[in-house]
């Protein structure tokens, strides 16, 4: 009997505690590895290290913090180990520091942004450096707080604010040039 | 007119805090834009990732993973062992380790009904494999039917025994609390089963959507079977086999051209 009462209470909490977060996990991998099937073995590795750690984990904590904070750890290591880091100035962030879309804006955003597909929106995110591309995606779609993010990344919370305001300018730059190359601008007389 | 730095406005964007900002967005139409732009980019990038959802199967793969290396287990003995001894264990911590050791992985493949289903189609395909269980080692499509028919209630569609296809057998299994029909093919690519289900494909936790002639085939996978799924009539039937997708939705479509 209680065995069967022990076994419904790590059920319950494992599934409210980890396995809950296996999209957000799932979704954060995808971001970072921009490959479904990359993602799904970086998502696995990830809950298989959670696996080893269960035990030390804190109920009171943040647990979907904790994960995706295993999930860049793992990331990091997998891309040393690899020996491909990514690009040290990626194409966006170049233009982003050179300034070409820093000081416009875009008349009408919500109806230029809407003639993207959600793989170009995504695919102008895998473009931006590493880091910047975590935390653009932990702050706008995961909708984590600065805070949240700073622990995750492990930087400080100003940090963390300057490189999403850098990332979401790297990220304008990559749609407004494909924006230019199809002819949106234009045909819609934006002001970019 | 001193505008609202990049930090102000990410802040503005990320939790509305800052009075100061807000008095300044009240007289400043330009920071207003800018503001409206940078929620537009956030918006839409929140909607992109929508439709991005871990795939079923996933969370089967989390469990044998773990179960292979009995991770769960020796990781939460030890760190309950290391924490103990360091008196840093919390009480919620301490009934999480032990309930781990009593119960261990194979919980993890039955905490998503999905992943149940797709485990439960691949077990049927094994199990048909290893004929046992009820199966019917007939290959008479004829008397296929009739033991459909009989046990079934109705008479699933049988591919047509030909280019290099054979019918290996057939059964009745029980799948998710329901009657399922299932039928071994032989094909030159390999050995699959045909199980055909009430349970629409979605609901069985396929979830990668392929269209092809019309028609809405679902693909998912489990340990080394592949599987596909489309409806036909109130039924799913799902091909199951270490055969890849485009093999096993070539078969279905032949079902579904009948």
């Amino acid at each position: 009997m209680r065995k069967t009462a022990a076994a419904k209470l790590l059920t319950s909490e494992f599934e409210n505690v980890a396995l809950q977060h296996l999209d957000a996990v799932y979704r954060a991998a995808y971001a970072l590895a921009g490959r479904r099937e990359t993602a799904e073995d970086l998502a696995q590795t990830t809950f298989v290290k959670a696996m080893e750690h269960f035990g030390s984990f804190d109920m009171n904590s943040n647990c979907k913090a904790w994960l995706l904070r295993i999930l860049r750890n793992t990331w990091i290591d997998q891309l040393r180990r690899m020996r491909i880091a990514g690009p040290a100035a990626p194409l966006c962030e170049s233009i982003a520091a050179a300034g070409t879309e820093q000081d416009s804006v875009w008349s009408n955003p919500q109806d230029l942004l809407e003639n993207f597909a959600d793989e170009q929106v995504i695919g102008a995110l895998s473009r931006l450096a590493d880091e910047q591309r975590l935390t653009l995606f932990l702050v706008d779609v995961e909708g984590l707080s600065h805070e949240e993010v700073a622990e995750i990344t492990g930087v400080a919370v100003g940090t963390v604010k300057s490189r999403t305001s850098r990332a979401r300018a790297a990220l304008k730059n990559c749609l407004a040039a494909r924006a230019r190359e199809m002819g949106w601008a234009g045909e819609r007389r934006w002001t970019i | 007119m001193d505008h609202l730095s990049e930090i102000e406005l990410e802040e503005l964007i990320a939790d509305g805090s800052g009075d100061a900002g807000h008095i300044h967005l009240t007289g400043c139409a330009l920071c207003r834009e800018r503001l409206a732009e940078k929620r537009a980019i956030a918006r839409r990038l929140r909607d992109a990732f929508e439709g991005i959802h871990a795939p079923a199967s996933l969370g089967a793969r989390i469990g044998l993973a773990g179960r292979a290396s009995d991770r769960l287990e020796d990781g939460a003995v030890r760190q309950a062992t290391q924490q103990r001894g360091a008196g840093r264990r919390s009480l919620a911590a301490a009934i999480s380790a032990a309930a781990a050791l009593i119960v261990a992985i194979p919980l993890l493949f039955y905490l998503t009904t999905p992943s149940t289903a797709i485990a439960d189609l691949a077990n049927i395909h094994s199990h048909n494999l290893s004929e046992s269980g009820g199966f019917i080692s007939e290959t008479d499509p004829e008397m296929l039917a009739a033991y459909f028919k009989e046990h079934l209630g109705f008479n699933p569609r049988l591919p047509e025994p030909n280019h290099g296809l054979a019918l290996r057998g057939c059964c009745v299994r029980h799948f998710q609390g329901d009657i399922a029909g299932s039928y071994v093919v032989a094909t030159p690519d390999g050995i699959m089963s045909i199980i055909v289900v009430r349970r629409a494909p979605q609901s069985m936790g396929m979830t990668e959507r392929i269209d092809r002639g019309g028609h809405a085939y679902w693909r998912s996978a489990f340990a080394t079977s592949n599987m596909v799924s489309v409806k036909i009539g109130d039924y799913s039937y799902c091909a199951v086999g270490e055969i890849s997708h485009g093999y096993l939705e070539d078969l279905l479509s032949s079902l579904l051209e009948q």
